[in-house]
């Protein structure tokens, strides 16, 4: 089967997805596990439910915070970035 | 407890302050409520503590002092309630919005209140992501806010310190009189004596009136905050249109909603208020929502992103007069009222409280309490309303 | 004009929209996922390709997407969530958006369909990248064609951790450990109610066979109770221990692991029932679910519910379930048809099965004792066990809403969905006493389904 795969940028590291694959999925594929900061205690998050339910694989996409890294399918261009408390 | 010298009913922030004044003046003070800690409307306020929304009055004279006695109760019980002089910029947009405001803001200044006009260079100095369409502002730096909840918990958690009493989960079925005195009142689950009864039950003060025999003409007015996820730091301080002021004292049935936008210290925003007369009605109302949040981002366009997570319903209790209600039953001797606060219950009670307490010791207090009396109403007059 | 509107396209809203528009009722099919088949199913993109070995039955997932595709009386609205929905005067409004773009639906009709996901527990250190569900694991798996980690331990309790941990190893990772902490076969407790499901033998056997394979040997009465990270913040190991028939700890151990999936059973998702003002119940299990009546019918009229929300019980009950409220709500629109004899017999053997599975992996409180007060619960808020106990001890709070409330716990953007049921148990421990059945409802209860951008809000009517 042949795999179509595109380019999005997390912080400054291009990531290479197959289509239709989330951010998140995109994300682990390149051992990026750490996607955001809390903000009160600053640690790491990622994926934790993979489905959209717990809200802790938090990024920001084109600018946009607070988003399921989880559900949202990676498009050519992205610009995703690790959040870091509620923002870029 | 056994024999306590006052007993408050409603452990919501005006029965919490009304307690810790009443233990701090030496009572022995049982406080009882049906439910928990702040589960009434008080845990549904945004925790407003200002000045700005007063015309001069002695709502006012009031409010200034409860201001001060927010920031001195802070030092006394050691803080824990997010107490924060985050300060209110009211704005508005029209040419006669504007004369309203200054006219209001020099009469404000002249009371004693701090304002500081502000043209669009300084508003954007201290909000830089306010709409392009405000130019005029003016800053009240005295305007501050506290998480309600916690105030109440925390005061009562003070309270219990100091030696009174906290009973929850217990409801008041009867006020037991004797010759037209209060001597105690009945639970659900037991009887308590005591010659002092404070009613502190905000939006139902009216049921504990009537089953005094009495009459308290309090009536619940709806609210909606919407609660955003949390967000950046993007609003500075209590932002609100100047609407918000003649909204309040607005006597219409209808919804009056105007936006007020603040960030608090957990991250969340919150956009308020609403107020609609509809009864103990607490459907979710999604026009109400959504007319909140297009004011919130005609106000503040960077929100438009922003999540919406919970929408708080509340009751604010209100009197015909938009008066609060501070001070000793029509009819029945030691039955004390402190109710009818409407939207300023939190920023208004300390210093209600303070007057409760002072007048229950027959202390002086710091103003003249009668325009607050339930004596003003007149039984025949109000029931109507 | 849509006859029957149905939320939710897993085994039940599929089978629920076949049966249906079987019967001749329209059918508006919505779906939160971008491609049908629920987390059961779930389907990955045509460039990720089918993950076949994944799935033991994919056959009867794809016959159903098919077939629920090919029906002209079938319309389907994928990647379509819905933030809020009111019942008023007999008519659902259910407010949907899709592609951040607001749709209004009112309908007399409606089949709920909306499953469940993980129930987690909380433990020290479940906050670090690395741990997650065991249906997190197994959507990147299935939707994506991503292997979560190289070196995996699998924990918890329940039958599903068994197709995880096969997928794990299908997927070419080491299932380093295999933990269930209840005692081993507890399920064979109930010969009868095995033998008149034999098709779940198959399926056990499936995965089994797959994990004997490669040596992996599953440990009974053992439990993941801490997780440690790396320097990089990332998963470096878990402690494991032998625990007892209440959860208690007996003896810890240290294994190395780069992901532990880590998951207690299923919580049902009845955000949207509860919104519209269905009935609930709490189930055996302590999860809150809603009420149907053997027609599925939930406590408003016309309003059905079929599958994980009215109990936890597995593909295949959601399917008979389905089945059951699909006639139905084409027979309340007015469509000659009748639930068969059969379709009862059916969902009552399957409900046998999944009242022994509840049985046979019960969650005992012990597991607050792996706890301590610097312990995240609230991964939104990152309130702590501490803070909860403050707002307990100091601030007198008496029931968890109030413990809630002062804390925060619960209050951030998963409104509650993951540690909710967790901290019902744990005020109601710290108190001493039982959680009421308004605790659990309580918890359970989103009056916004889920948080919507203020300027989509804005610009709906």
């Amino acid at each position: 089967m042949s795999q179509s795969s595109l380019e999005f940028t997390f912080d400054d590291q291009t990531i290479t997805a197959i289509s239709g694959q989330s951010i998140g999925a995109a994300l682990l594929a390149a051992n990026q596990r750490s996607l955001r900061k809390t903000r009160f205690n600053n640690n790491d998050r990622g994926l934790f439910c993979g489905i959209g339910v717990c809200f802790d694989c938090l990024v920001v996409v084109d600018g946009v915070s607070n988003q399921r890294a989880c559900l949202i399918e990676a498009k050519p261009g992205m610009k995703v970035q690790r959040q870091v408390g509620s923002d870029a | 407890m056994k024999n306590p010298d006052a007993i408050v009913i409603g452990a919501g922030v005006v029965g919490a302050c009304s307690a810790l004044s009443l233990v701090n003046a030496g009572l022995k003070v049982l406080v009882i409520d049906r439910g928990a800690v702040a589960s009434g409307t008080t845990g549904a306020g945004e925790g407003n503590i200002l000045v700005s929304d007063k015309e001069p009055s002695p709502e006012l004279t009031l409010a200034l002092r409860s201001r001060d006695a927010w920031f001195e109760l802070n030092t006394d019980i050691g803080g824990g309630f997010e107490l924060e002089a985050k300060g209110g910029v009211v704005i508005s947009r029209s040419q006669s919005g504007i004369a309203n405001l200054k006219k209001l803001s020099a009469q404000q200044a002249s009371c004693g209140i701090k304002v500081v006009e502000l043209d669009a260079k300084g508003i954007r100095e201290i909000e830089p992501h306010i709409s392009n369409s405000v130019e005029y502002a003016v800053l009240y730096p005295q305007d501050a806010q506290c998480q309600p909840m916690l105030a109440a918990a925390q005061i009562m958690r003070a309270v219990r310190k100091r030696g009174g009493a906290f009973i929850q989960g217990e409801n008041v079925e009867s006020i037991n009189t004797k010759s037209g005195k209060v001597i105690g009142l009945s639970t659900d689950k037991a009887t308590y004596q005591s010659p002092i009864i404070v009613n502190a039950t905000g939006t139902w003060a009216g049921a504990i009136a009537e089953l005094a025999g009495s009459y308290l003409p309090i009536m619940p007015r709806r609210g909606f905050i919407l609660v955003t996820a949390p967000a950046p730091k993007i609003v500075h301080h209590k932002v609100y249109d100047a609407d918000y002021v003649a909204n309040v004292a607005s006597s219409d049935a209808d919804l009056q909603s105007s936006a007020v936008v603040e960030g608090t210290e957990s991250g969340t925003i919150l956009i308020g208020a609403s107020r609609e007369r509809v009864g103990f009605q607490s459907d979710l109302d999604v026009a109400v929502l959504r007319q909140l949040a297009r004011q919130a981002i005609s106000l503040f366009p960077i929100l438009s992103n922003i999540p919406l997570l919970r929408a708080y319903r509340g009751f604010r209790p209100y009197a015909p007069d938009h008066l609060p209600v501070i001070g000793e039953d029509a009819n029945v001797l030691g039955l004390w009222h402190a109710a009818g606060h409407e939207g300023a219950g939190i920023g208004l009670a300390p210093a209600t409280g303070e007057l409760i307490a002072a007048q229950i010791t027959e202390r002086k207090t710091f103003m003249d309490p009668t325009p607050f009396s339930p004596k003003r109403f007149k039984q025949e007059s109000n029931v109507a309303i | 004009m849509h006859n029957v509107v149905i939320v939710g396209g897993g085994p039940a809203g599929l089978s629920a929209a076949l049966a249906a528009a079987a019967a001749g009722a329209p059918v508006l099919l919505i779906d939160s996922n971008p491609r049908l088949g629920g987390q059961y199913w779930r389907m990955p993109s045509d460039d990720v390709g089918q993950q076949g070995e994944q799935h033991f039955d994919l056959e009867t997932g794809l016959i159903l997407i098919n077939a629920v595709k090919a029906r002209k009386e079938i319309e389907v609205l994928s990647g379509a969530q819905i933030w809020s929905a009111t019942h008023k005067d007999g008519v659902n409004t259910l407010r949907v958006i899709q592609n951040g773009a607001e749709k209004i639906i009112n309908t007399k009709n409606l089949i709920l369909c909306t499953g469940a996901y993980d129930r987690t527990l909380p433990f020290p250190g479940w906050d670090t990248p690395g741990v997650m569900t065991p249906g997190g694991v197994q959507s990147l798996l299935k939707g994506h064609g991503v292997l979560a980690g190289k070196k995996v331990v699998v924990a918890g309790s329940g039958p599903f951790l068994l197709p995880v941990a096969a997928g794990v190893v299908k997927a070419g990772g080491e299932v380093v450990e295999l933990l269930e902490a209840n005692n081993s076969a507890r399920w064979l407790l109930s010969p009868f109610v095995m033998l008149e499901n034999v098709g779940k033998l198959k399926e056990a056997f499936y995965y089994v066979k797959t994990i004997s394979q490669v040596k992996v040997r599953a440990r009974f009465a053992s439990a993941v109770i801490a997780a440690h990270k790396n320097s990089e913040g990332n998963l470096e190991s878990v402690d494991v221990a032998t625990i007892r028939g209440n959860f208690k700890i007996k003896k810890v151990r240290n294994v190395k692991c780069d992901v532990a999936a880590v998951g207690w059973g299923f919580t049902a998702d009845t955000s949207l029932a509860g919104a519209l003002g269905c009935k609930q119940i709490v189930a055996k299990d302590g999860g809150v679910v809603v009420s149907a009546d053997g027609n599925q019918q939930s406590s408003i009229p016309g309003v059905f519910v079929a599958g994980e929300i009215t109990g936890i019980g597995g593909a295949e009950l959601s399917m008979a379930e389905g089945v059951i409220a699909g006639i139905n709500a084409a027979k309340f629109v007015g469509c000659k048809v009748e639930v068969l004899k059969a379709h009862r017999k059916r969902r009552a053997k399957r409900q046998r099965f999944a009242d022994a599975l509840i049985k046979s992996y019960p969650i005992k409180d012990g597991w607050i004792s792996w706890l301590n007060d610097q312990t995240v619960i609230c991964r939104c808020e990152e309130v702590s066990v501490g803070n909860l106990k403050y707002a307990i001890n100091e601030l007198g709070a008496t029931d968890s809403r109030t413990a809630k409330l002062l804390t925060r716990c619960g209050m951030g953007l998963c409104q509650g969905r993951v540690c909710g049921r967790s901290v019902v148990d744990l005020v109601a421990s710290e108190l001493k006493i039982s959680p009421t059945d308004i605790d659990r409802f309580s918890a359970a209860n989103r009056p916004i389904i889920l948080p919507i951008p203020l300027g989509v809000l804005a610009a709906g009517e």
